[in-house]
């Protein structure tokens, strides 16, 4: 492998790793904070990039698409968290497994329903397509530097939202003593709707971005999904610092192994989870 | 003592087995049916040792159709191609090798507990379907076929034949029996009572002086290889496997089974598994979005039944039962 395709695989393992992170994210916030695992993260990621390619259709701009799907994925955070989730609480992990992979069933046949079972596609914005040149030969596509630098920015406002504002301290707070954030006269309850909303959020923001370079598929968030649980168990549940480095050394891993050793590469970030895990059980960022 | 829980267990599992014994004189040559009866009850032995698991010690794993699958290809890949060979032996080799896998990997998920092992549980499940989706001496994707069927001498005697529809049949109903008093011999045995006490409470367990570890790992390598068992027969079944027996929606939707039937029950497993099996083929023909009705049963499931139908029914009966 020469140096210019090294840089190339490096780019788009960082990109990988960071879309990663943005999913993942919104996985370990909501389990750090609430307690809950949402199995169905994977369908919003889905459902984002269904909506993404359906608002696209409809009004002829991404840009436009990506604010509605945006703000319907919020609304499903909402609704979810305020019919079902709630009832969760008190509940063991069992109960969280059964009821979100219920949420996952109807995802999908909302999914098939809608758009069917066939792979669509959603075009590259205009205004965001074509590609630059790194050397004299290799060019790299713009698309792909925006959602990197789009993640970049989630994960910094994310770092500010939770260690500069008073929403991230009642986030800190709620996920080190619950108890008594409640007792603070803190509404614990409004709280978890908005974490939850904005972990909705944070799946479908991927979905959406990465629409124009993935296909649509049926089964695409369950796959993501499984990607986002290598990435919390290696860094850490609850931990958004173990998501960050994770995600990067996973999306660099996947990228690699499959140029590389192409032979196991679907199997690469199974197997480096598991040796992290011989290593330290409890991931390499524990809370 | 009495084998069974409480009375409703016991009027049911008389009930199953002899109305299972004799339904095939009225289902004469219906293989359909008779087909459709052993694919639920070779489910129902995956799913009661699932329940096992997750019922009684309390370890929850949404990676089980791994073992599912990999029963199915153990068998495949040992026998050779063309040549029949004994069902029982080759039922031991499946045992026992899942049984060895199972211990490597409980090695592995069981050093974890809680969320971590369901996700760990998954990825691991996850990782075996692209080993053998992606390996292609195995047949990647599309999996293996199997040409002949064992064959079932004892000794030289052979009372099956497994290319018949209604031998297999009561293959499986044998093999579910066993199962399930395989599983209440265990629960009432001391080790069965330990299980019990750890999940209870695994602090107090700890202090009496057992080691929490070796209990769980042993009924985790213990449900893992009658699942692969399972496999096996599920494989025999339809003649050949792939990886989709170990996909993670398999593991999900036996835990959903388990649920119904009401978990750490164990012959709950069987009405769950004839329960959800029984919807779906009705809503399947009904519609072809049949996820949407069972996704919105699973959630008034979890909200409402918390001890699934094994405990409906013995409220019904009026039984107070052991739990």
């Amino acid at each position: 492998m020469d140096t210019s395709l090294f840089l190339v695989q490096l780019l788009n393992g960082v990109q990988y790793g960071l879309l990663l992170f943005l999913i993942a994210s919104g996985l370990t916030l909501v389990f750090g904070v609430m307690g809950i695992l949402n199995l169905a993260h994977g369908s919003m990621y889905m459902i984002g990039a269904y909506l993404a390619y359906y608002f696209t259709t409809l009004t002829g701009s991404f840009f436009l698409a990506f604010i509605i799907s945006g703000s319907i994925a919020l609304l499903i955070g909402i609704v979810i968290e305020r019919f079902l989730i709630i009832h969760l609480y008190k509940r063991d992990h069992l109960d969280q497994v059964l009821l979100t992979v219920g949420l996952i069933f109807i995802f999908n046949s909302i999914q098939s329903f809608v758009w069917g079972n066939d792979p669509l596609g959603v075009e590259v914005p205009a205004l965001l397509s074509g590609s630059i040149k790194l050397t004299d030969i290799i060019e790299y596509p713009i698309y792909r530097l925006f959602i990197s630098a789009l993640c970049i920015v989630v994960a910094v406002s994310m770092y500010l939202t939770i260690n500069k504002t008073k929403l991230g301290m009642m986030i800190r707070a709620g996920e080190s003593d619950r108890a008594m954030v409640e007792n603070l006269g803190v509404d614990i309850s409004k709280l978890f709707t908005i974490v939850f909303a904005i972990g909705v959020f944070l799946a479908s923001l991927a979905g959406i971005v990465s629409a124009p370079i993935v296909s649509l598929v049926p089964g695409m968030g369950e796959h993501v999904l499984i990607s986002c649980f290598v990435v919390v168990v290696i860094g850490g549940l609850g931990s958004i610092k173990g998501a960050f480095v994770a995600a990067l050394i996973v999306g660099i891993v996947d990228t690699y192994s499959s140029v590389l050793l192409p032979q196991i590469s679907s199997m690469s970030i199974y197997l480096l989870m598991a040796l992290i895990l011989l290593v330290k059980p409890q991931g390499l960022f524990k809370n | 003592m009495s084998i069974f829980s409480n009375k409703s267990e016991k009027i049911f599992i008389y009930l199953f087995f002899v109305i299972g014994l004799f339904i095939p004189l009225f289902l004469e040559g219906n293989t359909f049916y008779i087909n459709k009866l052993s694919t639920i009850i070779i489910l129902a032995i995956f799913v009661m040792s699932l329940d096992y698991l997750v019922g009684r010690t309390g370890l929850i794993t949404l990676g089980h159709a791994m073992f599912y699958g990999l029963g199915g290809y153990i068998f495949t890949i040992l026998a050779p191609e063309y040549e029949a060979v004994n069902f029982w032996i080759y039922t031991f080799y499946v045992m026992l090798i899942s049984g060895f896998i199972a211990l490597i990997v409980g090695l592995i998920v069981l050093r974890t507990s809680g969320i971590y092992m369901i996700m760990i549980t998954l990825a691991l499940a996850q990782m075996t379907f692209y080993f053998f989706a992606d390996s292609v001496e195995y047949g990647g994707q599309d999996g293996l076929f199997i040409y002949v069927k064992p064959e079932t001498s004892i000794f030289g005697l052979s009372f099956l034949d497994l290319e018949n529809e209604t031998h297999f049949y009561y293959l499986c109903l044998l093999s579910l029996f066993n199962c399930f008093a395989f599983f209440k011999v265990i629960m009432n045995s001391s080790f069965g009572r330990v299980v019990d006490a750890l999940k209870e409470n695994p602090d107090r367990a700890t202090a009496l002086g057992y080691n929490i570890f070796h209990f769980r790992l042993i009924a985790y390598v213990l449900a893992s290889s009658l699942a692969a068992y399972a496999g096996y027969l599920f494989a025999l079944q339809f003649g050949f496997v792939n990886p989709g027996m170990m996909s993670w929606d398999i593991s999900a939707t036996a835990l959903v089974m388990a649920l119904m039937g009401g978990l750490g029950s164990i012959y709950g497993a069987i009405i769950g598994s004839f329960v959800y099996e029984g919807l779906h083929y009705y809503i399947e023909h009904l519609t072809e979005y049949w996820m949407f009705f069972m996704g919105s049963l699973i959630i008034i499931l979890v909200l409402t039944l918390k001890k699934g139908f094994a405990g409906f029914l013995n409220d019904l009966s009026g039984g107070k039962g052991n739990e």
